[in-house]
C-alpha cells in the first residue's frame, strides 16, 4: 500500500474520532437517539467482524450477530470518553464478553457437534456424488467449491467422519450414531456379493480370521493397487467404507505386532 | 514454560498456515478434552496473533519469514506462544493496527487470562498468552530435548513450503498428527481417498513410534508441492524405521505402508536415524 493512501487514511480516521466523540456527547449527555443510531451504524462492522472471528463456524451466524449487536449497544451506553481511551478498546472486550457469555449459557457447546455433524453428512454425500460422477475422489478444494463451504470446514468434516467411523467400530452403536453412520446395516446385506469373488490364493492364513469382504478390500488395495474409489466402485460400497475397512485391518495388524505370538 | 510444549510448529508466515495452526490446536484440544467454548477462545486469540505475524511481521507484510507457535497444556492452564523473527511485531503491529483500525490485539487481550509481548534479542517478538482452561484429560508432562529433535529434522529437509513440528506425548500426537497431515495433503491437492491414506500413514507413524521416539516427542518435517508430500520423521532409534515398514507386512499382501506410500528412505543421524517418506497423488 503506497504511503500516500496510508496518510490519507490516518487523516480520515482522525476526523472519524472527533466525529465519534461528538456523537457520544449528543447521546450520553443529551439523550439524542439519532446520535445513538448513528453510532450503532458506524460500529456495526466492528460487531460483525468480531462475531465472524469468534464464531467462525457458528450456525446460524445471524444469532451470534444479534448477540454481538447487543454487546455493541451496551458498550455505546457505558463508554466513558473522558478516560481518553478510544471507543474500540472498550467495545471489543464488551462485545466479546457478551458472545462468550452467550456461548456458555446457551449450551452452544452442545450445538457445535450438531452443526459439525450436519456438515460432515453434507461432505460425505458430496464426496460420494462427485466420486460417482467423475470416477475419482474429489479434492478438498473441489468439495469446498461444490458445497460453498470453507476449506477448513471441509477438513474438519473429514476428521469428524473419521471420528464417527472409529466410534462405530469400537463401540456398540447406540441410537444417536445411526444417522451419521448408516453403513453398518448395508454391510451384512451386501455380503453375498463378496462371496462370489474368488480371492487370491496368496492371501494366507494369517488373515483367515478376517471376513471375506475385508480380505477382498485389502487385496484390491494392496495387491492390485487400486484406489479406494476404484475399490468402492468395484465392490459396490462407499469409499468411506473402504477407508474404514482398511483402517480397521491396519489396527488389527497393529494389535498383532503389539502382542507378538498371541494372535498368531 | 518449564515443561516442553505439547506442540511446537515452525512455519512460514503464509495465510494458509494459520489454518494449519488451528488444526493442530483442534487436535490438541480433542486429545486433552478441552471444552469447546475454551477452545473457541484460545483458537480465536491464537488466530489473531498468527494473523498479525502474517500481515505485519516481515517487511510490512510484503516479506516472508518464520512463524513459530508453541502450545502447552499444563495443570494450571493452557499456554500459547506465537513468535516471529521480523521487525518485532510490537511496534510494527501497533503502528499497523493504528492504521488499519485493527482489532487483533484487543481481541487477544480480551480472550486471554494474561498476555505478554516480549521483544526477542536479534529481532522479532513473541506473544505469550495464558488461558485458564484445563483439559479433562491432561497429558503427562514431558521435559525433553524436543527442540533438538526439531533441529535434526530441519537439517537437510528440502526447502519451499516446509512445515516443522514436534508433538508429544503420544496421546497428543494421536490427535494432532493426522489433522496436520490431512491439512497438508489437502493443500497438496490430494483427493479425499488419498487423504484417507495419509491419515492411515499418520496413525501408523504415531502408533509405531510410540515409546520409540527420542525425547518423548514425535518430530516431523513436511514439505508440500502440488500432488506431493515429503515427510521426514525422527530422530528414531536405529533400526526403527525399517521395522516400522516391516511390521505392517501382511502375509500375501506385503508391507501395506509401502503400498500406501510412494517410496521411503532411511538415513543415519548421529546415534539415531531419520525416515523420509513420500506420498503422491497418483491419478
Amino acid at each position: 500500500m503506497p504511503a500516500t493512501v496510508t496518510n490519507s487514511e490516518i487523516g480520515s480516521r482522525a476526523r472519524g474520532r472527533a466525529e465519534t466523540a461528538r456523537l457520544f456527547e449528543r447521546w450520553q449527555s443529551h439523550g439524542d437517539e439519532a446520535a445513538r443510531e448513528e453510532l450503532v451504524a458506524s460500529f456495526m462492522p466492528l460487531a460483525r467482524s468480531l462475531a465472524r472471528r469468534y464464531g467462525r463456524s457458528s450456525e446460524p451466524f445471524e444469532d451470534l450477530l444479534q448477540v454481538a449487536s447487543l454487546g455493541l449497544l451496551k458498550a455505546i451506553d457505558r463508554y466513558d470518553g473522558e478516560r481518553g481511551h478510544p471507543f474500540q478498546s472498550y467495545a471489543v472486550p464488551t462485545i466479546l464478553g457478551e458472545m462468550r457469555r452467550y456461548f456458555r449459557d446457551s449450551g452452544w457447546a452442545i450445538h457445535v457437534p450438531r452443526g459439525a455433524q450436519e456438515r460432515a453428512l453434507r461432505v460425505r454425500d458430496a464426496q460420494e456424488r462427485l466420486s460417482n460422477e467423475s470416477g475419482r475422489a474429489p479434492t478438498v478444494n473441489q468439495l469446498a467449491e461444490y458445497l460453498e463451504m470453507d476449506i477448513e470446514d471441509v477438513i474438519d468434516a473429514l476428521q469428524a467422519i473419521r471420528a464417527y467411523e472409529t466410534v462405530s467400530l469400537d463401540a456398540p452403536r447406540g441410537g444417536g450414531e445411526e444417522d451419521i453412520v448408516p453403513y453398518g446395516d448395508t454391510i451384512g446385506r451386501e455380503d453375498e456379493r463378496y462371496e462370489l469373488v474368488e480371492l487370491d490364493a496368496t492371501v494366507s492364513s494369517a488373515l483367515a480370521h478376517l471376513p471375506t469382504r475385508d480380505r477382498l478390500v485389502l487385496q484390491l488395495r494392496f495387491v492390485d493397487d487400486l484406489t479406494q474409489t476404484e475399490i468402492a466402485e468395484r465392490v459396490g460400497i462407499s469409499q468411506m467404507q473402504v477407508s474404514r475397512l482398511l483402517r480397521r485391518s491396519l489396527e488389527q495388524l497393529r494389535a498383532l505386532t503389539d502382542a507378538p505370538g498371541q494372535a498368531r | 514454560m518449564v515443561a516442553s510444549p505439547n506442540v511446537r510448529l515452525r512455519l512460514t508466515n503464509r495465510a494458509e498456515n494459520v489454518l494449519l495452526v488451528r488444526q493442530a490446536l483442534s487436535g490438541l484440544a480433542e486429545s486433552v478434552g478441552l471444552d469447546p467454548v475454551a477452545l473457541n477462545d484460545i483458537s480465536t486469540a491464537v488466530t489473531e496473533a498468527c494473523n498479525n505475524v502474517v500481515l505485519h511481521a516481515y517487511e510490512g507484510g510484503e516479506g516472508e519469514g518464520p512463524l513459530e507457535v508453541e502450545l502447552c497444556v499444563g495443570a494450571d492452564g493452557f499456554d500459547a506462544v506465537v513468535r516471529d523473527h521480523g521487525v518485532g511485531i510490537r511496534p510494527g503491529v501497533k503502528a499497523a493496527e493504528e492504521l488499519s483500525g485493527g482489532i487483533g490485539l484487543p481481541v487477544i487481550q480480551a480472550l486471554s487470562e494474561t498476555v505478554e509481548f516480549r521483544d526477542l534479542p536479534g529481532g522479532g517478538t513473541e506473544v505469550a498468552m495464558h488461558f485458564e482452561a484445563v483439559g479433562s484429560n491432561p497429558p503427562e508432562e514431558t521435559a525433553g530435548e524436543e527442540g533438538a529433535a526439531l533441529e535434526a529434522i530441519d537439517h537437510g529437509t528440502p526447502g519451499g513450503d516446509l512445515t516443522l513440528m514436534t508433538v508429544g506425548p503420544t496421546s497428543v500426537a494421536r490427535g494432532v498428527v493426522p489433522r496436520v497431515l490431512s491439512t497438508l495433503a489437502a493443500r497438496a491437492y490430494f483427493s479425499t481417498d488419498r487423504i484417507s491414506d495419509t491419515q492411515m500413514l499418520a496413525d501408523a507413524l504415531v502408533a509405531q513410534t510410540d515409546g520409540e521416539v527420542l525425547a518423548g516427542h514425535l518430530s516431523m518435517g513436511v514439505s508440500v508441492a502440488p500432488r506431493n508430500l515429503e515427510i521426514r520423521v525422527g530422530p528414531l532409534r536405529t533400526g526403527r524405521a525399517d521395522a516400522l515398514f516391516r511390521e505392517t507386512a501382511l502375509d500375501g499382501l506385503g508391507p501395506v505402508l509401502e503400498r500406501i506410500t510412494d517410496g521411503h528412505a532411511v538415513s543415519p543421524a548421529g546415534s539415531a536415524e531419520i525416515l523420509d517418506v513420500r506420498l503422491a497423488q497418483r491419478n
